[in-house]
């Protein structure tokens, strides 16, 4: 076997030392009868060139699209060549969590790095190494609320948030007794005002928004982050689409308490899913109170700058039952990506890509509502992802795309937006697919009318 | 390691004007500027402009200053630091897996949900239970699936349980987890064997006595809703009365949860199911060989009894077989089964980690059942012969066999006053990164080493090498301990004034 290290001299060598004849003899802490005492019924070792044939296949019979225009928290940005290469190197995808700082400098420094850029981006004070993904991350952001928020047991969450979103919080809350997840309605896209105000009491701990939400629609932080603290809550706001901190002013400078969401935009494919790079940015005031892993800056005994893992006194692996979570590890690869993406990117490029993302998601929409089946359902300021209704048959429709290569945007009717469509568009659409696009819906559209 | 001075922060060296990544020309029409005023972006305070070159030395430069498992032995107890095979990188980053999308049909997806459908199978004939859930993004996260799962089950019996057992040794997550997922956390003592005591055990200097297993399950009986126990436990040690202890817990009506952190040292020789858990989760970041990134991210699937399989979170991925003639091939599809009812829900956004998913089949497709069981025993060889050769030259606290892993203490140092920490940045002079250290925390001044299969004679040897010259030094020259590292990037970094003067971030001058 290529990986072990197998050669009947050494074994004998190794073994001979220990004063064993096999290894099965060192198994003697193990009752015999709970010895497996068969071989595991699987497959023989492979060759790397079987292995990779096999998976290869595997991965063909996966459908592929040369033009998207899915999103849902999912998506396709453009990747610099750099980071692949970069993140190919053994110091960092083979390293474990920086417990050692002295031979960790540079996992310590670039999540140190990574933290400044994300609470630059996000308008806050200070945020953590990354936590798993999006969903996870709202858990986690409602949690820590009702740790600061002591006497307040209540969290409302706009039903503007990701379904899976919802759905992650929902099973995070229901072995917390004396917790209540409360959703609160939407109205013309956005989060309903008046539904809001019924609900928000002096029981509510925070309240939970999309910045963009799930329909794309850009809900009015700083209106709501009066409406909020003046019952007394904190406002969480919650980000799939990073990307738009290029382009809408930082949530923390819109009154948000806790800015929370998905990073993947942040040079990561969409990897079915995962790993994605759940991030929590919060107030100062809060520091001690958020989850996960925190470096920070320190001196070594030569009086040289270092960074080191810090505020561990929040963690399991101290507080055992009393930490602020159960979180141990992070998405410390992915993190990477991101950081070296938005080095990368900088100010402007940040904004030009935003910039891109909107324009071509405006062309889209004005393309589409060009169509006779398409109409608009809001006029809500949206950032790369929008809603429309189409009045013909979906199923047609999408079945027509996939045929021409196009994955085209989310059917909300499982959702509850009977026919309605979420569309996206980002830099990686040209022109050029989107009047493809249209060439398919309009074939579909006379040929079904 | 790098031969300049440390590298600075990127924000000091920030050139307004650079950039690193350029875009083509818009094709489409300019956007129309709909933002109310207080919506626009207001600008930067941090983020750096910086050309490609620039910051592709910066990230060179900083990784220099990291140690990783091709540097050489990286003996970190319980984190099971094993080789990352460069196939599953190559596999992961296939087009076809990376470029797929969480919420695309599953008519287009379907070679993602036949590779999710087989690594299942794979983990079920590995941990011997009946079920797999992947989507538990790493270790605590699989832990507080397999706390919610019982927890399920033991409301849908209409039954309030109130206590989650859990043995002193355990990792830190175990009582995080039980805590998160509502339950009161009771400690178990451990015994001079280092497994879990059946008997009460009595504190030879303060004279306080502390529950054993037996009493503790007289005592909360029907309050108890399970047991979370680390098997090998984190000792390195198989808990060998672990059939006893499932039956015990079986007979009040709980369930027994398994840390299967250490599932490297059982894969192909022992199967939990087989040992009466009702509940676990792996690492593959440890067992399989996931690469674990300078902290994750990980993947941490619960496999669990058919009792349980109605509480798994949704969904869940189901194969179907077509009919098909006399000697034909079935035909099988693969689809996400969402209508679960009793379904603890999502414990992530998506379906899990997928990239991490791919790798760990890689892993055991090229191991084969085979490879996997020769792995398991090559990590038990490589433990016991570091333990043959430092016995006696470090202090063997518990003497129990060791499986995976072997725990020393620095007892004979510490007369010359040196300490695990001492010893532990001495061996970073010698080019090894440390084993874990202080943990657990049964163990004072624990060293915690675990080799993993992955190492060859000639760098065990090396390492036992060090560890001996260490030993030899602290007896000839401690200072030179306390000084320790000095070859580093830098040397012993303040970690006191970190924590109580927190600066968590580069703030402009």
């Amino acid at each position: 076997m290529r990986y072990l290290p197998s050669a009947p001299g050494e074994d004998r060598a190794l073994l001979d030392a220990i004063g064993v004849k096999t290894p099965e003899e060192l198994l003697k802490g193990v009752p015999a009868e709970l010895l497996l005492n068969r071989p595991l019924d699987l497959p023989p070792t492979s060759s790397e060139l079987e292995v990779l044939r096999d998976l290869e296949r595997l991965a063909e019979k996966n459908a592929r699209f040369r033009t998207r225009f899915l999103g849902a928290g999912a998506y396709a940005h453009f990747i610099p060549t750099a980071i692949d290469m970069q993140v190919g190197r053994q110091e960092w995808f083979t390293a474990y969590t920086p417990y050692q700082p002295e031979i960790s400098q540079g996992t310590l420094q670039h999540i140190f790095e990574y933290q400044t850029i994300i609470c630059d981006l996000t308008g806050l004070d200070v945020t953590n190494a990354s936590l798993y993904d999006g969903g996870t991350a709202c858990l986690e952001a409602a949690l820590m609320a009702v740790r600061v928020q002591k006497k307040r047991s209540k969290v409302l969450v706009s039903a503007g948030l990701h379904p899976h979103y919802r759905e992650v919080m929902r099973s995070g809350f229901a072995s917390h007794e004396g917790l209540e997840l409360v959703e609160v309605a939407l109205n013309d896209g956005v989060t309903d005002p008046s539904d809001l105000a019924a609900k928000l009491d002096d029981t509510v701990a925070a309240v939970l928004v999309g910045y963009p939400n799930f329909l794309g629609s850009v809900e009015n932080l700083s209106v709501l982050s009066e409406t909020v603290h003046a019952k007394g809550a904190l406002l969480i706001s919650v980000t799939m689409e990073s990307l738009v901190f290029g382009w809408l002013e930082a949530p923390g400078k819109l009154g948000t308490d806790i800015a929370c969401g998905e990073a993947m935009s942040f040079g990561n494919k969409t990897t079915f899913g995962g790993p994605f790079l759940g991030f929590i940015a919060v107030k100062d005031a809060h520091k001690r109170e958020i989850p996960g892993r925190v470096v920070g800056q320190t001196k070594d005994l030569e009086g040289r700058t270092g960074f080191v893992l810090t505020l561990t006194a929040r963690e399991q692996h101290i507080r055992r039952d009393k930490a602020t979570s159960n979180i141990c590890s992070n998405q410390g690869l992915i993190a990477l990506r991101a950081n070296m993406f938005l080095q990368l990117a900088g100010p402007e490029g940040l904004a030009g890509l935003a910039a891109q993302n909107v324009a071509k998601a405006q062309y889209l929409r004005t393309r589409l509502l060009e169509l006779p089946d398409w109409k608009a359902v809001n006029d809500r300021l949206f950032f790369n992802e929008f809603v429309l209704e189409y009045t013909g048959d979906w199923k047609a429709a999408e079945t027509a795309l996939h045929a021409e290569g196009i994955l085209p945007g989310l059917d909300l009717t499982p959702y509850g937006f009977p026919n309605q469509i979420l569309w996206c568009a980002t830099e990686i659409n040209t022109r050029h697919q989107i009047e493809h696009l249209i060439e398919v819906l309009a074939r579909v559209a006379s040929v079904v009318g | 390691m790098s031969l300049r001075s440390r590298e600075s922060l990127i924000f000091d060296r920030s050139v307004p004007g650079k950039i690193g990544l350029d875009l083509p020309k818009l094709d489409v029409p300019e956007a129309k500027d709909l933002r109310p005023a207080k919506l626009k972006r207001s600008g930067f305070d941090a983020l750096p402009s910086c050309t490609e070159p620039e910051v592709i030395r910066h990230f060179t430069r900083l990784s220099k200053d990291n140690y990783g498992v091709d540097d050489g032995l990286y003996p970190l107890g319980s984190c099971t630091m094993k080789h990352n095979p460069r196939l599953n990188e190559k596999v992961a980053a296939l087009p076809g897996f990376a470029e797929s999308h969480p919420m695309a049909g599953d008519s287009l997806i379907q070679g993602n949900l036949e590779l999710l459908y087989t690594l299942q199978e794979w983990l079920k004939e590995v941990t011997g239970l009946d079920a797999v859930t992947l989507q538990p993004s790493a270790g605590a996260a699989g832990e507080l699936t397999g706390v919610l799962l019982i927890r399920a089950y033991h409301l849908s019996h209409g039954r309030k349980r109130k206590v989650i057992l859990i043995p002193d040794a355990a990792h830190g997550t175990n009582p995080a987890t039980a805590a998160m997922a509502g339950y009161e956390v009771v400690d178990i003592a451990s015994g001079a064997d280092g497994t879990v005591s059946f008997e009460d055990v009595t504190d030879p200097v303060s004279g306080k006595v502390k529950q054993g297993f037996l009493s503790l399950v007289a005592e909360y009986k029907e309050d108890i809703a399970g047991l979370m126990i680390t098997n090998p436990n984190t000792l390195g040690i198989f808990e060998y009365r672990i059939k006893d202890i499932c039956d015990a817990i079986h007979a009040v009506g709980g369930l027994v949860y398994m840390d299967g952190a250490n599932m490297n040292a059982l894969v192909g020789v022992a199967r939990p199911g087989d040992f009466g858990v009702d509940v676990m989760h792996m690492n593959l970041h440890k067992t399989m060989s996931t690469p674990h990134g300078g902290g994750g991210p990980g993947a941490g699937p619960v496999a669990c009894r058919k009792v349980l399989e109605p509480f798994l979170p949704r969904p869940v991925v189901v194969r179907e077989t077509a009919k098909v003639g006399e000697g034909e091939v079935p035909h099988h599809t693969y689809r996400w089964d969402w209508d679960r009812p009793h379904s603890i829900g999502k414990v992530h956004t998506y379906f899990g980690n997928f990239g991490m998913l791919v790798r760990a089949l890689t892993y055991c497709t090229s191991h084969g059942g085979d490879g996997l069981r020769t792995a398991t025993l090559r990590a038990i060889v490589n433990a016991n012969y570091i333990r043959k050769e430092l016995e006696g030259v470090y202090h063997l606290p518990v003497t129990s066999p060791s499986m995976h892993e072997v725990v020393f203490n620095d007892a004979i140092q510490a007369k010359k006053d040196v300490h695990t920490l001492d010893i532990a940045k001495r061996l970073i002079d010698y080019g090894f990164h440390p084993p874990t250290v202080y943990f657990p925390m049964v163990v004072s001044g624990a060293l915690m080493i675990e080799p993993t299969e992955s190492e060859g004679k000639d760098e065990l040897d090396a390492f036992i090498h060090a560890m001996k010259e260490i030993a030899r030094e602290t007896e000839e020259n401690p200072d030179l301990l306390h000084q320790a590292p000095v070859t580093a990037p830098l040397r012993r970094l303040d970690e006191t004034t970190a924590a109580r003067k927190p600066i968590l971030r580069w703030v402009k001058a």
